[in-house]
C-alpha cells in the first residue's frame, strides 16, 4: 500500500516535474566540493562528532565522514555541514 | 551568511560551552524550538561549543534542564557587549563626543575668504569693506548673510556685473565679474573741438559738423585742432559753439627697432641636478647644506612641497631647491635667419600698437650690423583716424 502511495507521487512528480524532495518529502543533500554539504529536511541529527556525522531522515541514516566537521548552522530543516569531507553513506 | 554575521554582530551574541552526556538531543530540541545556533564544533566527546543569539541563549534554558547538561559562557560579542564595556569608560565616550564636536565647530567657521575675478577692484578693499561688518576669518559660516554681502559690495562698487557668494566648506567664495567701462561719451550738445591724438600727415578731413582747418597734406603734431568747433556766423559774424564731428583720416608712421646679438650664448643643460631642501617657518627658513654646489653654472628652480596637494597657507613650509648644471656655450647665429626672425617680432610689436581700424600703407624694415649686434628697424606708414573729440571750455 506505502509503495503504491510513493509510485503514485514519483508519477506525479515525474510528469509534472516538480521537485521530488518535497512531493516525496525526501532528504536532500547538496554537496559544495569536499569542504561543504547542506542536508535539507531532515530529522535530527543522531551523533556528531568531529570525525563522523549522523543525520536522520525518511530515507534512513546519512552519514558523513571526515576530519574536523563543523555544524555551521542547525535549523529545523536544514543542517550545514563544513569540514574536510571524505565519504558520504546512506543507511536505507 | 555574510550579512546574517553583520546582523548578529549588531544585535550581539554568546559563545558558549556546553558541556553533557547527549548533546545531538540538545542540538535537536534547539533545532525544533527554532533556536539559532552556527559554527557549533565538537571540543571534546562531552563538550561542544557553539554561538547563539542573546535571545537564543536565554531560550537555551529550558532545553538545558531538560537534557541535563551545564552551559557556561566563554565570551560575549557585538555592538550591546561593547556598548556596555564602554559604559565603564566614561571619559573614552567623552572624549569621542569632544573630537566629535571639535570637528564640528572648526568645520563651521570661515578659514578662508577667496576672491576671484576682480581685475580693477582691489582684493584689499574688498576684505576691508566685509572687515567693517565682522566677515573675516574665524567667523561662524551661518551667520552669513549672503544676500547682505551681495547688496554691500554692489552697492559700494557700480562696476560690477555680476557677483555671488558662496560658502564651500569653510572656504567664502566671491566670485565677480567686472564692468567694461565704456569709453568717455561726450554729449551731443556740448561744443568740442576734434583734435589730433598724434602726429601726422593729413590725407582726407571730413567735417560732418563744425569746419575742418586742416587740409590734404598738412602735417599736425598731437593735440593740434583738426576740425574746429567755433564757427563764424556769416550775418552777425558772431561765434558758434558747436559740437564738432566728422574723420580726420592721416598718415602716421610708427617704428620698432631690435637689437639682437649675432653671437648667443646658450645654457644647455647637461642632465645632472642637485636638490636641496629648505624648511620654513614664517620668514625664517633652514636650508639643508649637503656641501657646495657642485656646479660652475647652474640654474636654480624652486618649489614648494604641499602636504596631500591642499591649497592651504601653512606657517610651515617646505621648499625644494633644484639645482641643474648647464653649459654655457656662445653659438654664432645665422644672420639671415636673424634678421627674419626679428623682422617678425618687431612686426608682431607694431601690430599691437596699432589701432583696430587702421589700414597699412606700406612698410620699410632696415637692417645695420655693427659690433655683433644686428638692429633691425621696422617701419610702418599706417593710414588712421587720429581724430579725438576735447570739449571747448570758457566762453
Amino acid at each position: 500500500m506505502k509503495g503504491r502511495m510513493e509510485n503514485f507521487k514519483y508519477n506525479i512528480s515525474e510528469i509534472l516535474e516538480l521537485p521530488k524532495d518535497v512531493v516525496m518529502d525526501l532528504p536532500k543533500i547538496v554537496v559544495v566540493g569536499n569542504i561543504q554539504v547542506n542536508i535539507s529536511n531532515h530529522k535530527g541529527i543522531v551523533e556528531y562528532t568531529q570525525e563522523t556525522l549522523r543525520v536522520n531522515s525518511s530515507i534512513g541514516l546519512i552519514k558523513i565522514c571526515g576530519t574536523n566537521l563543523e555544524l555551521k548552522t542547525i535549523l529545523s530543516e536544514e543542517i550545514i555541514v563544513k569540514g574536510n569531507i571524505e565519504k558520504i553513506e546512506i543507511y536505507s | 551568511m555574510g550579512v546574517m554575521k553583520i546582523w548578529y554582530f549588531f544585535k550581539g551574541y554568546v559563545i558558549i560551552r556546553v558541556e553533557g552526556l547527549t548533546l545531538e538531543r540538545f542540538l535537536n530540541l534547539a533545532a525544533t524550538n527554532d533556536i539559532y545556533l552556527w559554527d557549533i564544533s565538537r571540543e571534546s566527546y562531552t563538550v561542544l561549543q557553539m554561538k547563539a543569539t542573546i535571545e537564543g541563549f536565554k531560550a537555551l534554558k529550558g532545553i538545558v534542564r531538560r537534557v541535563g547538561c551545564r552551559v557556561e559562557i566563554i565570551d560575549k560579542k557585538g555592538l550591546p557587549f561593547l556598548f556596555y564595556r564602554l559604559k565603564a569608560r566614561k571619559m573614552l565616550g567623552f572624549g569621542f563626543i569632544l573630537f566629535l564636536g571639535i570637528i564640528f565647530f572648526l568645520s563651521s567657521l570661515i578659514w578662508n575668504i577667496e576672491i576671484v575675478g576682480n581685475e580693477r577692484v582691489k582684493t584689499e578693499e574688498i576684505i576691508k569693506i566685509l572687515e567693517k561688518e565682522e566677515i573675516k576669518r574665524g567667523i561662524i559660516k551661518y551667520k552669513i548673510d549672503k544676500d547682505y554681502i551681495k547688496y554691500l559690495l554692489l552697492n559700494e562698487f557700480d562696476n560690477l556685473s555680476f557677483l555671488s557668494v558662496d560658502i564651500k566648506g569653510t572656504k567664502l567664495l566671491i566670485e565677480m565679474k567686472e564692468q567694461d567701462l565704456p569709453p568717455e561719451r561726450i554729449n551731443r550738445d556740448v561744443p568740442c573741438n576734434i583734435v589730433a591724438t598724434k602726429k601726422g600727415v593729413i590725407l582726407k578731413a571730413i567735417a560732418r559738423n563744425g569746419r575742418a582747418v586742416v587740409r590734404k597734406g598738412d602735417v599736425v603734431k598731437e593735440g593740434d585742432i583738426l576740425i574746429t568747433g567755433v564757427i563764424l556766423d556769416e550775418h552777425s559774424q558772431k561765434q558758434i559753439l558747436v559740437h564738432a564731428e566728422g574723420e580726420v583720416l592721416a598718415k602716421t608712421i610708427y617704428s620698432h627697432r631690435i637689437d639682437e646679438p649675432t653671437i648667443k650664448t646658450i645654457k644647455e643643460e647637461t642632465g645632472r641636478t642637485y636638490t636641496r631642501r629648505e624648511f620654513k617657518i614664517g620668514d625664517k627658513g633652514v636650508q639643508f647644506f649637503k656641501g657646495e654646489i657642485p656646479f660652475k653654472d647652474y640654474i636654480e628652480e624652486v618649489e614648494e612641497v604641499k602636504p596631500f596637494n591642499l591649497d592651504i597657507d601653512l606657517p610651515i613650509k617646505i621648499f625644494v631647491h633644484q639645482y641643474k648644471e648647464v653649459e654655457i656655450k656662445e653659438i654664432k647665429q645665422n644672420i639671415d635667419f636673424l634678421k627674419q626672425a626679428s623682422h617678425i617680432r618687431a612686426v608682431e610689436e607694431l601690430n599691437k600698437q596699432l589701432p583696430k581700424d587702421a589700414q597699412i600703407q606700406s612698410k620699410d624694415v632696415k637692417y645695420y650690423l655693427k659690433d655683433d649686434i644686428l638692429s633691425t628697424y621696422v617701419t610702418l606708414e599706417v593710414i588712421e583716424d587720429i581724430g579725438k573729440k576735447q570739449i571747448i571750455y570758457g566762453n
